[in-house]
């Protein structure tokens, strides 16, 4: 049977036209959507490239007055921005901590739309209330972004249920279904067998216009067969979850229009209801702490500490007494007090920010045990690793911008407190930033998707063999 | 080839076939007629396996039709009264489907000989389905029955809607396929076809096989007597 069905399966849809339709649709979509993440990643590069550009060019404005000043030359800029305060290198000629995209951030917008890639953390900033945030268009926020994650994710599934809805009650409902049921066939297998050579076409179909698209567009799939093959394969698993929902829905329903609501409204279920909900459990168990009043916290703590801080420098410089005996000048101005209560402000804070913390991983956990309930949360989930925009990478970009701007910071505390001048020849030695990206990216949901996709299968055959095929020929 | 053991089917108390014992022999075409709700349709499904007996037995070939399902509809064929093919595939292509299928491979050239025996038209047999009338879909219908090797054939009103010439030329398909050995049983209303193709005629009434003749031994008023007694209607109608 499967020869026969395989070479008219083929025949059917052709002179339907369903092949030509769904190449035509998953070209554009796929072409679209990845111009569309194309672009988005230039955008960022872009972004990234300029505040690198001015960075440099400040460097060389600071190098110059650097110069000038060494050479006894007066210079024509405010007095506490003349670089040879360190204070003033920290402040106002910070490096750049990016978040370079990676080869494949253009699959899932992610969390980039929220996030920004790139910040500058100044010496005497806090590390707490970095802001990581990017400006967003709240209508953008709403549609959510057109890319290839978006058309696999919400688009796929809908060109899915348009293709299998009705292979049953099609055949049903044109009457050709009681000629087949005639034969020595059992139908739920050639439901299946439909389903299969669908899925096989569909398949083939995603296959070629993904790597056509990728190709026009440059990119090369050979160059990152491990993660073309993975987008492929997590792609695959989706689709065979949508198919066999598809199979029970054939098998157990009813008439086309049934089927149709039903398959849509599993459709807004999964997609749709499932991730909405997951996220505002989370967000009613697991509330976050806000971010206004970690800041206020902060700005009470530092008001409360201006007041003494002569004594906390005191106490600094008694558990640092390096400073002490290198200094000759002892002098002792803003910065040495500022910087000093930093270091105050940061331990007092930082059970305030480590509760804050918990209760984003508390949320999280919780978000990781449920996120099961559908595989499109999953999926998305995988997608965003696999682009570098997952809530991971922009944590992992976060820790490591904090770790720099600590690192930053203490690179001129023997100046500050040495009192000691920056020169031309302290320039090579200023920190710079490096992303190190992580791999989040799991493929554990592959066989995790194919594995719910064959129990949806197991299911539906159990059912049909308890189905009449009486019910099956008549039911509506 | 067909033998049904008081085969009953009663859907929620109300009885639809009533202890029914037929048999249909090779080379014999049994008629069943009646009117609508009789019970033909519902002998046919269980024959068909589509539906499940609540009493009785039903046998093709020797093999019980509810334990083998699959096993029986090796040996039968069957044309409901809309034969619904594939309208996208040509004639040859529905043969072929169907065929093939049932475990059947034959070649292009055999199937071809098939369609010709089934009386369509060479020029039809590369057209779509979507074009035939309803007397060239039952043609293609009987050369899936040919291709098949049927032994037996099962009709659901077969000729209602064609036009005489088509039902003459579908009359003359059954009696070619009664000489090739094939048992089948038709359920008509149509009482002159009934007696011009039958070898056996049976006349249904609420789920009862009320008559049983043997179509040589009338003539065609006799029968419409008879089942117009049968269905218990005014002899004004004669």
């Amino acid at each position: 049977m499967f020869s026969y069905n395989f070479k008219y399966e083929l025949k059917l849809l052709l002179r339907s036209r369903w092949i030509q339709l769904l190449s035509i649709i998953l070209l554009l979509l796929f072409g679209f959507s990845t111009f569309n993440g194309l672009q988005k990643v230039e955008k960022r590069k872009k972004d990234i490239r300029a505040a690198y550009v001015e960075v440099q060019e400040n460097d060389e404005k600071m190098l110059k007055l650097l110069d000038s000043v060494e050479r006894g030359m007066e210079v024509s800029v405010p007095r506490w921005t003349i670089p040879t305060s360190p204070m003033a290198v920290g402040n106002y000629h910070p490096r750049v901590a990016a978040m370079e995209p990676q080869s494949m951030a253009f699959i899932a917008t992610g969390q980039a739309d929220l996030f920004t890639h790139y910040v500058k953390p100044k010496v005497s900033g806090n590390d707490f209330a970095m802001n990581f945030a990017e400006m967003t268009s709240p209508v953008q926020l709403l549609f959510g972004s057109f890319d290839l994650a978006f058309v696999i994710i919400y688009l796929l599934p809908l060109l899915i249920i348009a293709f299998s809805y009705d292979i049953l009650s099609a055949e049903r409902e044109s009457g050709s279904l009681r000629l087949l049921a005639a034969q020595p066939i059992k139908i739920h297998t050639w439901v299946l067998q439909k389903l299969g050579l669908r899925f096989f076409w569909l398949t083939l179909l995603v296959v070629c216009s993904l790597t056509l698209v990728f190709l026009v567009t440059g990119l090369n799939p050979l160059g990152q067969l491990g993660v073309f093959f993975g987008l492929l394969l997590l792609t695959l698993g989706y689709m065979l979850f949508w198919f066999s929902l598809a199979f029970l829905v054939n098998l157990g329903v009813g008439n086309s229009a049934r089927n149709a609501v039903m398959l849509l409204g599993l459709w807004v279920a999964f997609v749709l209801l499932a991730p909405s909900l997951l996220n505002q459990m989370g967000n009613t168990l697991y509330p976050m702490p806000s971010r206004t009043l970690m800041i206020n916290e902060m700005r009470n703590l530092k008001a409360e500490v201006t007041e003494r801080q002569d004594e906390i420098l005191d106490n600094f410089l008694r558990d640092h007494p390096e400073y002490a005996i290198n200094d000759t000048t002892q002098f002792r101005g803003f910065y040495h007090r500022y910087m000093a209560s930093q270091r105050l402000i940061k331990e007092e804070l930082s059970p305030i920010v480590d509760a804050y913390e918990a209760q984003l991983k508390e949320r999280q956990d919780w978000v990781d045990q449920f996120k099961w309930i559908s595989p499109a949360v999953i999926v998305q989930e995988s997608l965003n690793q696999m682009a570098g925009t997952s809530t991971q990478d922009y944590e992992n970009f976060r820790k490591q911008v904090v770790r720099f701007a600590v690192g930053w910071r203490e690179h001129f505390m023997p100046f500050l407190y040495n009192n000691k001048n920056f020169t031309q020849e302290d320039y090579p030695q200023l920190p710079k930033f490096q992303y190190e990206t992580k791999a989040y990216a799991s493929f554990a949901t592959v066989p995790i998707l194919f594995l719910i996709s064959v129990g949806l299968f197991t299911i539906g055959f159990l059912f049909s063999g308890k189905t009449k095929k009486g019910e099956l020929l008549t039911s509506s | 080839m067909i033998i049904t053991n008081n085969l009953s089917k009663n859907y929620g108390g109300q009885t639809a076939l009533d202890s029914l014992n037929l048999s249909v022999k090779t080379g014999e075409i049994y008629c069943l007629l009646g009117a609508n709700g009789a019970g033909k349709t519902t002998t046919i499904n269980l024959l068909l396996g589509f539906i499940e007996p609540s009493s009785g037995s039903a046998f093709i070939n020797q093999l019980n039709v509810h334990e083998n399902p699959k096993a029986t509809k090796r040996f039968l064929a069957y044309i409901p009264e809309n034969l619904m093919l594939y309208p996208s595939l040509s004639a040859l292509e529905n043969l072929d489907y169907f065929s093939g299928i049932a475990g059947k491979k034959i070649s292009a050239s055999d199937l071809e000989v098939f369609l010709n025996e089934a009386g369509l038209q060479p020029e039809a047999f590369n057209k779509r389905i979507s074009t035939f009338s309803k007397g060239m879909r039952q043609k293609v219908g009987i050369a899936i029955a040919l291709a098949k090797e049927a032994k037996v054939l099962l009709l659901d009103e077969p000729t209602s809607g064609l036009d005489p010439k088509a039902s003459n030329e579908f009359g003359l398909l059954l009696q070619k396929l009664r000489n090739k050995g094939v048992a089948t049983l038709m359920a008509t209303h149509d009482l002159f076809r009934a007696k011009e193709v039958a070898t056996h005629i049976g006349i249904m009434k609420d789920g009862n096989l009320k008559q049983q003749l043997v179509a040589s031994d009338i003539t065609l008023q006799e029968l419409e007597k008879a089942y117009l007694q049968t269905m218990e209607y005014k002899a004004l109608a004669l």
